[in-house]
């Protein structure tokens, strides 16, 4: 389980498997035992763990799930309704819903991933410097995280859109820097706490070089919770990436993403609601899953033992 | 209280004048140009002419250098000119007066919807005994969060408007076409305020003075409202400051959702036209919007609890 | 004239349809230029035209699902005053001077706002008296009198004289790109002579024989000689002082345009009522989804919306809500070629991709019953229309071979590449109907199969034109509405604007021949000349006829469409 959790942020970040080396090194029988039990009595968590994994497949092998076009359609059998022939119905040019969202993961994943990772690496590193750095270094940094912090996310994502124009990763780039600040303040915290910590003391006093102490002991020892932070970033960032997909400024139709899906259903809401109603459940089924498991990773699992 | 409130004042300018910076960089680091942008707007007619161009460019002080540039623009910004619109020629500063109003009316009744919501849902999770009734109120929040606000939206339309024909679809006339906008608003705002509220009820309950009330015979509402709710109002109000700037940006989604009015269909078409000066007089707009209600949370916070009168807690709180 | 509009498709497509209209089936020449007629103000003699105009929408739409037009005109009962009128349309062209406006979302609420000096009858295509009571044409057509009628003012209480139509035509060559339409009919402007108050003489360096049906339409109308000395770009903000049977109350950009009645009018059409407009208000609201204009009208908050889809009809007709529909004269709705692309200035290579599109079957997925696919430049319902069905066949093996000839090979992706270039054609477009996106998604898919990659690029209406005239796009997306072929003139002459740059050539020569063309059975030779020659080197290809598909309130009537398929409002009344 800890390694399924850990999937998505792995793939967000390059810095991740620092993680895996973090979870409870202890690995044998009493631990898988432990990780049943908590599965068992948390039907709700397994639920979202099979959930996200299939977005997952379907980001990467839209194939195992559907062999219909998302691009092309029938015309003729436009407007079908959701059945057996089409899970998710068909639209106004006859395409395949379900292939269309299954098919719009994979660019509504890609951005949501970007998005992340750059304000992981971004915030992170700004909370890193600002932290072990200290003094004047600190606070300019950390007044612009204030001022980041306070232009609403969504209206900074939209000047940076304006300025770098739109697409998919444009958007991705735009929401993740727009969510530096959060990552910055997280990392800036950790690196303070750890840095007055008994090890890293004895570490630098020592002599060990200070780009040792930050490699060996502040990093791995504050990512923790950034890890956790990055994990609910996912699920704010599958909105956001959808919402400004939605305003129209994401990839160019007929490229399907989950956000423009919504959007195009708009235009036939009276006569054919799953156009817009199936790929905002696959959206709130997807954050509500991410949410879920970002709550086992802070807390509830470290709680149980 | 006097200092208190002039650092509070001092911090706002900054934090407007740093936004204003922000913006101003990103924004000028966008490659297209904004007098040929402005020139071919089709309003002066015609190609663009060379000389015509350069003529523009020097009346809006484009050939300037950057650093000009930036300090003629703060200085009119602080005048409150944010210059003119590319797409449409006209002021900034009016066309966000003229569709701040409507905006304001959205957020203000959505923010005391998701405050109402909010409230009574934590209040009555935390108050009741029944087990699946709690757990049904505490999951609440979470799907409230999780649903993107676009699609509550469209869904809300075809229920409540196109199906049963409750509230209109659309447009700003009159009450009615406020309540579904509002709502769709409210919804993650309250799911949020809920979740916080929630969760420092619970820890406000165990707490000793509770405990004493208790003792003492007080009724089980009278220690909710009385006592534990006061005392966990403090995280939520933090939230409520927070979310301000948020519930604004979101207007941006639900006016384009419901066709209102506003400052978010401004924002959308701006960002549509690559209208630089109206993008980066919304961002400062929303900057300031953020710096005046955690100015009034912050005044609001001493009369909840005497004890801050020390600035700069708050943040450690959020 | 008339002849033209009679020989609109119906044997195509309605084989048992009978003529609908009671008509004079003149065997007139196709082009008849209407006799200098000393018209005797008809105001009593006004015509049952809401019945005609239904059998006009029935013969003129072919296939009608039967419940096109306005007929309830009849069975409203006695027509009343009072109340606003609600429509919902999908875009704002950011303008609200009808002499700068292209679009036809905007046009509807702007047309309201001016008079014109005729009017053209939307059944005979006969131009009738408005503000000119009558006039005169001179033989070469380079001369044109007209005999102003009394007592008409602006609503800032300016009278109608001939200077103020001097004042006007003096303006309209400055007014710059957006005025597009109405420069393009004042080609060749040399002057206008006050002869009296209330004569104005309008004369031509060279004939101009489309002058007098655009003198009917809105790009011409009249606005007070204070308007006109405005700058074009304040005119567009802050709205012109009319005549019209309404005038502007507010207008907020993207978001609504509201007309009060104006009082005192007495100078309508001679096709209308007399007196004033019947309705208090009108509130124009842009709602940009098809859907929600829908849902809106079916839940009564609005009365009329523009641009139904096919996927709207059964939702509407099933709630009692009438379809009116009307084929637009002009040019149809298709794809023009920036000919200044090196990849499209291989007449190969456009005709390859107007052989890969099926138009049928993009009428038949897409747009409202009864729209016909494209059988020419010009729509079935234009005056000198030419029906080049032949030429616009769908034969993707055709195609295929062609690009091959052409040394386009197909590459890794299916995507032809010449010397390390794909061929893609990006496509500029704006949202101003629900149908353009998914229209154009199916062009996409034919295209895809030969090979052509064609990539979207959409844009608001606003913008549509600088995009345009900076010659950044590869081909772009539109129609334009006329009930005159001389908008071939003002869309491919390269004498004009000529936003897609075409080469110059014979073309500009049949052009210019037919705007010049005195005689009816010449110019509409030439105008036939001109569609076969586009059609043929195909700079442009033409995709589908725009019909214009009204959502109507039962409660709404005599919501009546103008010759060119927009709304006049001036009988309209909600009971």
């Amino acid at each position: 389980m800890t390694e399924l959790l850990v999937k998505p942020i792995a793939v967000a970040a390059p810095a991740a498997p620092v993680a895996v080396a973090e979870a409870p090194a202890a690995a044998g029988r009493g631990t898988a035992r432990r990780l049943l039990r908590f599965l068992a009595r948390r039907p709700g968590l397994v639920l979202s763990g099979v959930l996200l994994l299939l977005v997952a497949v379907a980001a990467f092998a839209p194939g195992a799930f559907t062999s219909a076009d998302p691009l092309v359609g029938e015309p003729a059998e436009n407007f079908a309704a959701p059945g057996a022939a089409h899970w998710f119905g068909t639209d106004e040019l006859g395409r395949d819903v379900f292939a269309r969202v299954v098919h719009g993961t994979a660019l509504s994943v890609k951005a949501t991933l970007i998005a992340v990772g750059v304000a992981f690496v971004v915030g992170g590193l700004l909370g890193l410097v600002a932290g072990f750095v200290g003094g004047w270094v600190e606070d300019v940094v950390m007044r612009l995280v204030d001022v980041l912090l306070s232009i609403p996310a969504l209206f900074l994502s939209l000047a940076l859109v304006t300025a770098l124009g739109y697409g998919t990763v444009e958007v991705a780039i735009a929401v993740g820097i727009a969510s530096v600040a959060g990552f910055a303040r997280v990392m800036r915290a950790e690196v303070l706490r750890v840095r007055t910590a008994v090890f890293v003391e004895a570490a630098r006093s020592s002599g060990t070089r200070w780009y040792g102490v930050l490699a060996r002991h502040v990093l791995p020892n504050s990512l923790g919770p950034v890890l956790v932070l990055a994990t609910l970033e996912l699920a704010t960032a599958v909105l956001a990436v959808s919402s400004l997909s939605f305003l129209g400024f994401g990839a160019p139709p007929p490229a399907p993403e989950w956000g423009n899906l919504v959007s195009e259903g708009r235009n036939y809401l009276g006569n054919a609601w799953w156009l817009s109603t199936m790929p905002g459940l696959v959206v709130a089924g997807t954050v509500l899953a991410i949410n879920r498991i970002a709550r086992a990773l802070d807390g509830e699992w470290a709680a149980t033992r | 209280m006097g200092r208190y409130l002039a650092r509070r004042l001092a911090q706002a300018i900054v934090v407007l004048w740093a936004a204003y910076t922000v913006s101003f960089l990103i924004l000028d680091a966008l490659p297209g140009d904004p007098v040929t942008a402005m020139a071919s707007a089709g309003l002066d007619g015609g190609q663009v002419d060379p000389a015509e161009l350069a003529a523009i460019r020097a009346e809006y002080g484009y050939d300037d250098p950057l650093v000009v540039r930036y300090l003629t623009n703060l200085g009119n910004a602080v005048t409150g000119d944010l210059g003119n619109s590319v797409a449409t020629n006209r002021p900034v500063a009016e066309t966000l007066g003229a569709a701040l109003p409507p905006t304001l009316q959205l957020t203000a009744v959505a923010l005391l919807l998701a405050v109402a919501l909010g409230s009574a849902v934590a209040l009555l999770a935390t108050y009741t005994r029944r087990r699946w009734l709690r757990q049904l109120l505490l999951s609440l929040p979470g799907l409230g969060v999780a649903v993107p606000t676009f699609w509550v939206g469209l869904m809300l339309v075809q229920l409540l408007s196109f199906q049963l024909r409750l509230f209109p679809a659309f447009g700003n006339e009159g009450a009615a076409t406020l309540v579904l906008p509002a709502l769709t608003l409210a919804i993650p705002t309250g799911a949020l305020v809920a979740q916080v509220l929630a969760k420092s009820l619970l820890t406000a309950l165990d707490e000793p003075y509770v405990q004493t009330a208790r003792a003492k015979g007080a009724g089980r509402v009278r220690i909710h409202l009385a006592h534990a709710l006061r005392n966990a109002s403090l995280p939520a109000l933090t939230v409520v400051g927070l979310l301000a700037g948020q519930l604004l940006a979101s207007a941006v989604v639900v006016e384009t959702v419901f066709s209102r009015d506003g400052i978010g269909r401004v924002t959308a078409s701006a960002v549509g036209a690559q209208d630089l000066p109206m993008v980066q007089g919304v961002v400062v707009l929303g900057a300031l919007v953020f710096v005046l209600v955690n100015l009034l949370v912050d005044l609001v916070y001493p009369l909840l609890d005497r004890r801050i009168v020390v600035a700069g807690r708050r943040r450690s709180l959020a | 004239m008339a002849r033209v509009l009679a020989r609109s498709p119906i044997g195509r497509c309605c084989p048992h349809a009978p003529d609908p209209s009671p008509r004079p089936s003149e065997a007139a020449p196709r082009l008849e230029i209407p006799k200098p007629v000393s018209t005797v103000r008809s105001r009593s003699a006004r015509r049952a035209v809401p019945a005609l105009l239904a059998g006009a929408a029935l013969a003129l739409t072919a296939c009608g699902t039967g419940d096109t037009g306005s007929g309830d005109a009849g069975s409203g009962g006695e027509p009343q005053s009072g109340g606003t009128l609600t429509f919902a349309v999908g875009s704002d062209a950011g303008c609200v001077d009808p002499q700068q406006v292209g679009s036809n979302d905007t046009i509807y609420s702007v047309r309201q706002l001016v008079d014109s000096l005729t009017d053209q009858d939307p059944e005979t295509g006969e131009i009738v008296p408005w503000l000119a009571e009558s006039w005169e044409v001179s033989d070469d057509a380079t001369s044109f009198t007209f005999h102003l009628r009394e007592g008409v003012t602006f609503s800032d209480g300016s009278p109608l004289t001939a200077q103020v139509v001097k004042d006007n035509f003096d303006a309209v060559p400055n007014l710059g790109a957006l005025a597009g339409l109405a420069r393009g009919y004042l080609t060749g402007y040399t002057g206008t002579t006050v002869v009296d108050e209330l004569t104005a003489q309008v004369t031509f360096g060279t004939p101009n024989v489309q002058f007098l049906q655009a003198t009917s339409t809105h790009s011409l109308g009249l606005v007070s000689s204070a308007s006109a000395a405005l700058p074009a770009a304040e005119r567009c903000s802050a709205g012109i002082v009319g005549s019209g049977p309404f005038t502007l109350a507010e207008y907020v950009q993207n978001q609504s345009i509201t007309l009060d009645r104006r009082d005192g009018y007495d100078w309508g059409s001679s096709r209308w009522a007399d007196g004033e407009a019947r309705l208090d208000s009108v509130v124009f609201r842009i709602v940009p989804e098809a859907g929600v204009r829908t849902g809106s009208l079916q839940s009564g908050q609005v009365d009329a919306i523009g641009s139904v889809g096919q996927a709207d009809e059964a939702a509407l007709s099933g709630a009692g809500i009438e379809l009116q529909v009307r084929a637009n004269p002009g040019v149809v709705f298709g794809i023009t070629f920036n000919n200044a692309r090196p990849q499209f200035a291989d007449a190969a290579v456009r005709q390859a991709i107007s052989l890969a599109v099926d138009r049928q079957e993009i009428v038949d997925a897409v747009f409202p019953t009864g729209t016909l696919p494209a059988t020419s430049v010009l729509s079935s319902t234009t005056p000198g229309y030419t029906d080049l069905s032949d030429g616009l066949t769908t034969d993707a093996d055709r195609a295929v071979e062609l690009l091959d000839e052409t040394g386009w090979a197909p590459g890794g992706d299916g995507i032809r590449e010449k010397d390390g270039v794909r061929l893609t054609l990006e496509v500029l477009w704006a949202p101003v109907a629900g149908t353009n996106q998914p229209a154009l998604e199916l062009l996409q898919q034919q295209l895809r199969a030969i090979g052509v990659e064609v990539t979207l690029r959409e844009q608001p209406i606003a913008q549509l034109l600088p995009t345009l005239q900076a010659g950044e796009f590869d081909g772009a997306w539109g129609n334009v509405t006329r009930a005159d072929p001389d908008i071939l003139r003002g869309s491919y002459s390269t004498q004009l604007a000529n936003l897609y740059r075409l080469p110059a050539g014979e073309l500009d020569e049949l052009l210019t021949a037919q705007a010049a063309a005195a005689d009816p059975a010449e110019r509409a030779d030439l105008v036939a000349q001109a569609q076969e020659l586009l059609v043929e080197e195909a700079f442009t290809i033409p995709v589908v006829e725009l019909q214009t598909t009204l959502g109507v309130s039962p409660a709404v009537h005599e919501l009546e469409f103008d010759a060119s398929s927009r709304l006049q409002l001036h009988d309209t009344w909600i009971s």
